[in-house]
């Protein structure tokens, strides 16, 4: 996406958000045919990366992998879906799950959880098949919020110092300290959590706690709770990919610990293969563009107001996250 | 875009023409640290100790604003006659007209000065600034690119850095007119220029230095300046003040809000 004409258009954040209400496509929201092919996720890539050769990532002077640089996000249908799908509408096209383990490509909610995910689900007001109309919460990506671990599934400029990985985006960023240093124990709770990181061989591991539970692995209501440990794993599987997991763990919600997986590409080589139409990035693009690398400011928040009132008046209620039974 | 770019430039020149002392600050006789990169190595978490948020000026206490010296050169900010009328109406209206209650993205210098740590992270091609407040982030790129031509009206602004000596020079342009410099409803409009020094006196002190031109607003260019202090705590790291989110599930859950009428 040309990034110049996406932050000059300062309301374009704003239209991504009415997405989540009515199916209406808007400026930066890619669109998809029907026919598209099932856009490929977690089965694909974990059955591409067993044949790749082995890699030995280069090294900093620090003498550890070398991770720097600009990345691609999940991409597919923008994160809209995490499970396998057919085309559910045209923002939603048929794509494989983000889950690769349990191989089921589920997530193993308890049975308690699953009723709940399911009340998020049927009262999405989305105008998919089975809601029951009843308007109960919207994705907290309509509001301009930024949380784990959709984080990492977006675009990213990784950057490496002594002792710390710091990744940043057009809105956000991390700083994760691999010195160490204890995580916190006691009442804090982030939306981006708590991140403390370690090199494993050719991998960065990186456990995030201190998690405040408000956020959600897409928009349809797949959450996670305050009790939720991340553990998520970055390694070169080559010179231009990352190959990105993450393993979700909490007792209190899930049946079991179970992983996410797919590939994040270096920004510039992603290979080819069936892409939504961006009304955004289907205007003109300049020749050469010098500022093609830089990040420039959404403000997104400030300029959501209208969405925001929108949304509320129609009845939604914020979502502050589960609780589950003792 | 070239044209305007250039008179982008031209402009930033003029003004250090007219202000030959007011950039030049204190001369440091520390030599910091380099980067890997050759740059003078500003990079850690930092914060001020100081009451500037509240008031850019001299002030006395107020319920929950503790009292302090101004940090404007000359002690008065040089306000046009009408825009001195729209500061006093601002500050008789700060408790709901300051955007920064709204938790809109406070600008620049504002938000060096609010009482949150950030961060200084150091590449060839930019600075970062990570802010602990709304987890924002600003990379003022020092890769040669001139300011982007406008019109653009950011919150924080355009930021395009270079290295004179030790300091670090940030040119800020294309605000828009909705941010204020404190709680005291000093305000500027969509002409701002500010240009930002960072320069290091110690191994654990950075003097801030910023000049504010708005023709529309102030009678002539004026400075502010104040000292950022590193963070000394062992772990110091920095985490989130999620203002907008806090603010909106708060107004959300509030049956008789007019927060999303006002917005």
């Amino acid at each position: 996406m040309n990034r110049r004409l996406l932050s000059l258009v300062t309301a374009l954040a704003v239209a991504v958000a009415i997405l989540l209400v009515a199916q209406q496509p808007a400026a930066g929201q890619a669109v998809w045919a029907r026919d598209t092919p099932k856009l490929p996720m977690a089965t694909t890539w974990v059955a591409v990366k067993a044949k790749l050769p082995p890699y030995t990532p280069p090294r900093t002077p620090d003498g550890v992998p070398d991770l720097q640089g600009h990345w691609g996000g999940a991409g597919g249908d923008n994160n809209s879906y995490l499970e396998d799908h057919e085309y559910v509408d045209r923002t939603t096209p048929a794509q494989e799950s983000f889950v690769s383990d349990p191989p089921d490509g589920k997530v193993p909610y308890t049975p308690w959880a699953l009723q709940k995910r399911m009340e998020i689900l049927r009262g999405l007001a989305r105008g998919w098949p089975g809601e029951d109309g009843t308007r109960l919460h919207v994705s907290p990506g309509s509001f301009c919020l930024v949380y784990m671990p959709v984080f990492s599934f977006d675009e990213q400029e990784i950057v490496q110092k002594p002792g710390s990985v710091i990744m940043l985006s057009d809105e956000s960023y991390r700083v994760i300290p691999t010195d160490g240093r204890p995580a916190l124990r006691q009442n804090g709770r982030f939306w981006l959590g708590v991140s403390r990181g370690r090199w494993e061989g050719d991998t960065l591991v990186v456990e995030v706690t201190s998690l405040n539970g408000k956020g959600w692995f897409d928009s349809t209501g797949q959450f996670y709770s305050e009790n939720t440990r991340m553990i998520e794993r970055w390694r070169l599987a080559d010179a231009n990919t990352i190959d990105y997991e993450v393993t979700i763990e909490d007792p209190t919600i899930y049946t079991r610990p179970w992983k996410m997986n797919f590939p994040k590409r270096r920004v510039g080589t992603a290979p080819p293969g069936p892409r939504g139409v961006s009304i955004a990035s289907s205007l003109p693009r300049l020749e050469s563009d010098p500022y093609e690398k830089e990040m420039w400011e959404r403000g997104c928040f400030e300029g959501n107001g209208p969405t925001v009132a929108g949304v509320r008046s129609l009845g939604y209620k914020w979502f502050s996250g589960v609780t589950p039974p003792k | 875009m070239m044209r305007s770019s250039v008179r982008v430039v031209v402009g930033a020149v003029a003004i250090g023409l007219l202000l030959p002392a007011s950039g030049v600050g204190q001369t440091s006789t520390y030599t910091p640290p380099r980067t890997r990169d050759g740059q003078p190595d500003l990079q850690g978490v930092w914060q001020v100790l100081n009451t500037a948020a509240w008031d850019l000026e001299d002030h006395g206490a107020s319920l929950g604003v503790p009292a302090g010296r101004g940090v404007v050169e000359g002690g008065a900010i040089p306000y046009r006659p009408e825009a001195l009328a729209k500061k006093r109406e601002n500050f008789a209206n700060r408790a709901t007209l300051d955007p920064e209650t709204k938790c809109f993205l406070p600008g620049v210098p504002r938000i060096t000065y609010m009482p949150f740590p950030f961060q200084i992270v150091q590449q060839a091609d930019k600075v970062s600034f990570l802010y602990e407040y709304l987890h924002a982030v600003r990379y003022v790129y020092t890769n040669g690119n001139p300011h982007p031509e406008g019109p653009i009206e950011w919150w924080m602004g355009d930021s395009r850095g270079r290295w004179e000596g030790n300091t670090l020079v940030v040119d800020v342009i294309h605000f828009n007119d909705l941010t204020w410099f404190d709680r005291a409803g000093n305000h500027h409009s969509a002409a701002l220029h500010v240009v930002e020094r960072y320069t290091p006196t110690g191994p654990d002190h950075l003097l801030y230095e910023v000049t504010i031109e708005d023709p529309e607003v102030f009678t002539r260019p004026w400075k502010i300046s104040m000292p950022l202090y590193r963070r000394q705590e062992r772990d110091i790291e920095l985490y989130e003040y999620p203002c907008n989110a806090d603010l909106l599930e708060q107004e959300w859950n509030n049956p008789n809000s007019t927060f999303f009428e006002k917005k």
